[in-house]
This record gives structure tokens, sequence and C-alpha cells, in this order.
């Protein structure tokens, strides 16, 4: 379980974002005293901390330029400044991402999974009951048989594989995939999930996504 | 300062000299002072009167003409003090002397103005980052205990987000200050950050999203650009035609010397007669009467962002059928040196 550290001085933001992140999976914790941020953080040891750049005592991005001298924990800056300077500013200290309140909790789920993921390292390949996703290709193989997946097949399956086990709304799809780019209607979300299961029903995978009445879906 | 309007200017002079020289002439006739000697008295005092006026002319006439055409020159004109020297003529230097109280008397006026618009502005901009907190925590909230009402808070609350973005825009795009950074900026990922952060909106519309060749990158703000597309989207959104399912084209093209982005949709359109207003503040026109109630500010906050950004944009339109709206990027050499 990855644990994420939330730098935030508004009590009632970091309590509901620590609850949020719990209910997806995440281990949360928080940051009260800021008299001495930097070396709480760094006790903390942390796999992604989310940093405010409005904090009491130093400034956010000032913060994020003294941990970056000593790990290199991703963070991302989650503020409610808009201006394309903080961002330029943060992302030059060394931010993995930058996100403007008030945000969408469902995209900044997507955003932690992401900088997570990058920061594991890409080398595992991804497997799902043997059959290996192949990034380049856009296809799923079982050894013989190779399956192409149109994009936004791809999208879903990889973001349902990311969260095997568990709910998967309707609602987090669409972000997803209009986060790539695909600005997919209500009907054709429908009609991508039931490619992708007759897809994998054709590699031997009968029934992986179970549909949840009015919940979402579930791969097994 | 021309010799004519000099001249009629000086008439009263003129006359009283004559005057003069007439009464001087009737006593040397009468004391029978001899021909020759009146016309000698009457020559001094006519060269006499003929020098002062040329001197006089001439001095006034290097001050007044400079300065002339020092005013037709400048662009401020309130900066001619600043551009002429004090002249050695009294008049000339009484004029001096109360262009430089005026004019420091506005600029500490002015001053005064900026000041108080600055610390209004900076009020503004610090009122949204912290109005931003609470709605960022009933964000969370309603998605934390979702259900029917945390849906339908969401939907406030988004509501909310774009009504204060309006504001902050307003305040940035009517300042003076350079508050943004030109920068190159990937056109397909500034429009899927407003469809995201739209989604709920345009899916409650019915309506759909079509792209086509954003794979360019312009200089721009981001930031700002994010907040343009967002206009234009609402609008979309909200000026639909009924039983037409709302279509959103938003497309690229690049030419030799920028690149055109056309925003589309096929709603109710703008009529032609308001269609050369829609940029005006706090012009709602035929469409925001009809429809829900409009401000009439949001196109024209997106047309000062542009001017301050150095895009053009315009719009066609015909009624019934569509809206388009093109912002063209500048594609200059100049701006990427800047930005390196």
């Amino acid at each position: 379980m990855s644990k994420i550290y939330v730098v935030e001085d508004d009590r009632s933001i970091r309590e509901e974002l620590a609850e949020l992140l719990r209910n997806s999976g995440y281990d949360a914790e928080y940051l009260t005293d800021f008299s001495n941020s930097k070396a709480e953080i760094l006790s903390a040891r942390a796999d992604l901390i989310l940093m405010d750049i409005n904090i009491p005592n130093l400034n956010g991005e000032e913060l994020l330029k003294e941990i970056r001298r000593e790990c290199d924990t991703p963070v991302i800056m989650v503020t409610s400044r808009t201006s394309e300077t903080d961002e330029v500013l943060s992302m030059s200290y060394g931010a993995d991402d930058y996100i403007t309140k008030p945000y969408n909790p469902t995209i900044l789920l997507l955003r932690i999974s992401a900088v997570l993921k990058r920061a594991a390292g890409t080398a595992a390949v991804q497997t799902y009951n043997g059959l290996q996703v192949n990034d380049a290709k856009g296809s799923l193989t079982d050894g013989s048989k190779d399956m192409i997946l149109t994009k936004n097949e791809m999208i879903i399956f990889r973001f349902m594989l990311d969260r095997q086990g568990s709910i998967v709304t309707r609602d987090d799809l669409m972000t997803a995939l209009w986060d790539n780019e695909e600005f997919v209607n209500d009907n054709a979300l429908t009609v991508n999930i039931s490619r992708l299961r007759s897809k994998l029903a054709e590699l031997g995978c009968e029934d992986a996504i179970e549909t949840r009445k009015k919940q979402g879906y579930i791969l097994k | 300062m021309k010799l004519r309007s000099y001249l009629k200017d000086r008439l009263w002079f003129y006359i009283i000299a004559a005057l003069f020289a007439g009464m001087i002439l009737l006593f040397l006739t009468a004391y029978r002072v001899s021909g020759q000697l009146t016309a000698f008295i009457v020559s001094l005092f006519l060269l006499f009167i003929v020098s002062v006026e040329i001197i006089g002319y001439m001095r006034k006439h290097c001050f007044y003409d400079d300065l002339c055409s020092k005013l037709d020159g400048l662009d401020k004109k309130y900066l001619i003090h600043e551009m002429i020297s004090r002249p050695a003529f009294l008049e000339g230097g009484i004029t001096y002397d109360t262009l430089y109280e005026a004019n420091k008397a506005m600029c500490e006026y002015v001053a005064e103005y900026k000041r108080s618009s600055a610390d209004f502005r900076e009020f503004i901009e610090m009122w949204v980052h912290e109005v931003k907190l609470p709605v960022a925590s009933l964000q969370l909230m309603a998605h934390n205990h979702s259900g029917e009402f945390g849906e339908k808070s969401l939907e406030q609350l988004r509501r909310i987000d774009a009504y204060t973005d309006q504001v902050l825009y307003y305040a940035r795009s009517e300042n003076a200050e350079k508050d943004y950074i030109i920068k190159e900026t990937l056109l397909k990922r500034t429009v899927a950050n407003v469809a995201l952060k739209n989604r709920e909106s345009v899916q409650l519309a019915g309506a759909s999203i079509e792209t086509g060749g954003l794979d360019i990158k312009v200089m721009t703000d981001g930031k700002w650009l994010e907040f343009i597309l967002g206009q234009f989207m609402a609008n979309s959104l909200k000026y639909t035609v009924k039983d037409r399912v709302p279509v959103i084209n938003i497309s690229a093209e690049e030419l030799q010397d920028r690149v055109l982005l056309h925003f589309r949709d096929n709603g109710a359109g703008i009529p032609e007669s308001d269609l050369p207003r829609i940029f005006d503040k706090s012009f709602t026109g035929e469409n925001g009467h009809t429809y829900a109630k409009s401000t009439g500010m949001g196109l024209f906050i997106v047309k000062n962002l542009c001017d301050r950004l150095g895009h053009s944009i315009s719009v066609t339109s015909e009624r019934g059928s569509f809206t388009e709206f093109t912002i063209a990027f500048a594609k200059n050499e100049h701006y990427l040196i800047n930005s390196r």
C-alpha cells in the first residue's frame, strides 16, 4: 500500500483528502504542525507527497526545493494559485505534477496513480491471468495469440487492471478516457466495454469484467 | 506660431503706436520742426517699434513652435512638460511652471488611483484563492459522501468555481501588469484539460466533442487559454437548439505565419445584428435575453485576454445553425527567443 503524505494547512481539506485517499486504498498521513515541516515530511518516508503552496512559515515552493535536495520522493503540488507562473516555478523546482484547487477528486486520484506508476518504473510488464500487456503494439497476448485492442479499450483495460478487484465506476472510466483526449460519450463507453469483454473472452477470460448494478465494474 | 496670427494678436499695440506716431507728428508740425528732422524722428520711432516686435516675435516663436511640434509628435500628450526646456521670457516661464505643477498634481492623482486599483486587484486575487479553499473542501466532502445529493452539490460547486474564475480573469485582464507567461503549449493538452473540467456539463447536455489536428504547439499562456476555451464551451452548452444533439468541434490548422484554432458548435448561433458587439462589455444581445440570463462579461474578458496575449480573435455565425470562434496565434520567432 502506497503511503501518501498531505501537506495542507486547511484542516477541513486535509481531513477530507485523507479520507478520499484511504477510501481509494492508500495509506494517508498529514502534517499538523508546520513549525518544522521539512523534517516531519522527510521522516514520514512517504511514497508521494501532496503539497500546497500557501502553507505557514515556509512557502510551498521553497519547501519543495529543500525537499528535493534531500530525496526524490514524487511531489504533486496542489494549490489554489492558478497562474502559469506558479506552475512553471513548481515544475522547475522538481514537482512531478501540478493541480489547481478546487479539483475533481477523480482526476486527482488519476494523477496520483500516474505519478506513483512513473516513480515505480516501467520495468515490470503488466500481466492479467497469464495475458501480457504489450504497450508498444497496443495488444494483449497469451503467448500464442495476439489480440489488438483499440486505444480506448486499452485505456479502459489498463485502468481496471491497476485497480483489479475493486469497483471502478463509469465516471472513473470516463475521466480516464477524457484525460487521454478521448472524448467519448456514455453510449460509446458501453460499446467499448462490451467489445473489451468479448476480446477478453476470445483469449479465454470469460466474464473477466463483472458489472455491479449502479456502481460500476470489477475486473476479477 | 504663424507670423500673421502674431501680428493680428498684436493689433492693439500697433493701433496705439500709430496713435502716438500721429500725436508726435502733430506736435512736431505745431512747433514747426523742419521736414527732415520730422522724417528722422518718425522713422526712428518706427524702427523702435519694428525692432521690439521682431525680437518679441523671435523669442515667442522659438518656444511655442517647439511646444506645438513636440505636442503633435507625442503619443502621450500629458508628457509634454518633460519634452521642453524652460524659456527665458516671462510668459513662457509662467506657462512652463503651470504645466509643471499641473503635471505633478495629475501624476499624484493618477498614482493614487493606480495604487487603489492595484490594491483592489490584489484583494480580489487573494479572495478568489481563499474562496477556492472551502469550495475544494466541499467538493471533497461531496465526493466522499456521494449519492444523489453529492452529485447535485458537485454540479453547484462547479458553477461557483466557474464564477470565481471569471472574477479572477476579469481582474487579471484589466490589469496593466504582466502576469502571464507566453510559452510553448500543446493545444491537445489544453483542450483535454478544458474538456475534463467541463465533462459533467458536456454529458449532462448530451453533447459530443470532436477534435482535429490539435497536435500543434502554440505560443500562449496555457492557463489563460484554458479559461478562454472554457468560456466558449460554456456558451456552446448554454445556447443549444432543441432536439439537436450539440456537437462541439475543436480543430487547429497551421498556416505559414500563424496557427488558427477553431471552436465551432452547432447551436443557436448569433443574430447578425448582434455579431459586431458580442465582445463589448455587458452586452447580452438577443440570446442573452431569450436563454438563461447572461452577464455579458464572458466574451468581453475573452477579448481582453486575447488582446493582452497578442492573439487575434474573430467570430462567424449563422442564426440557428452554428457559431465559430477562431483564435490566431502568431508564429513569431520573437516569442521563441524571449522564452529561451
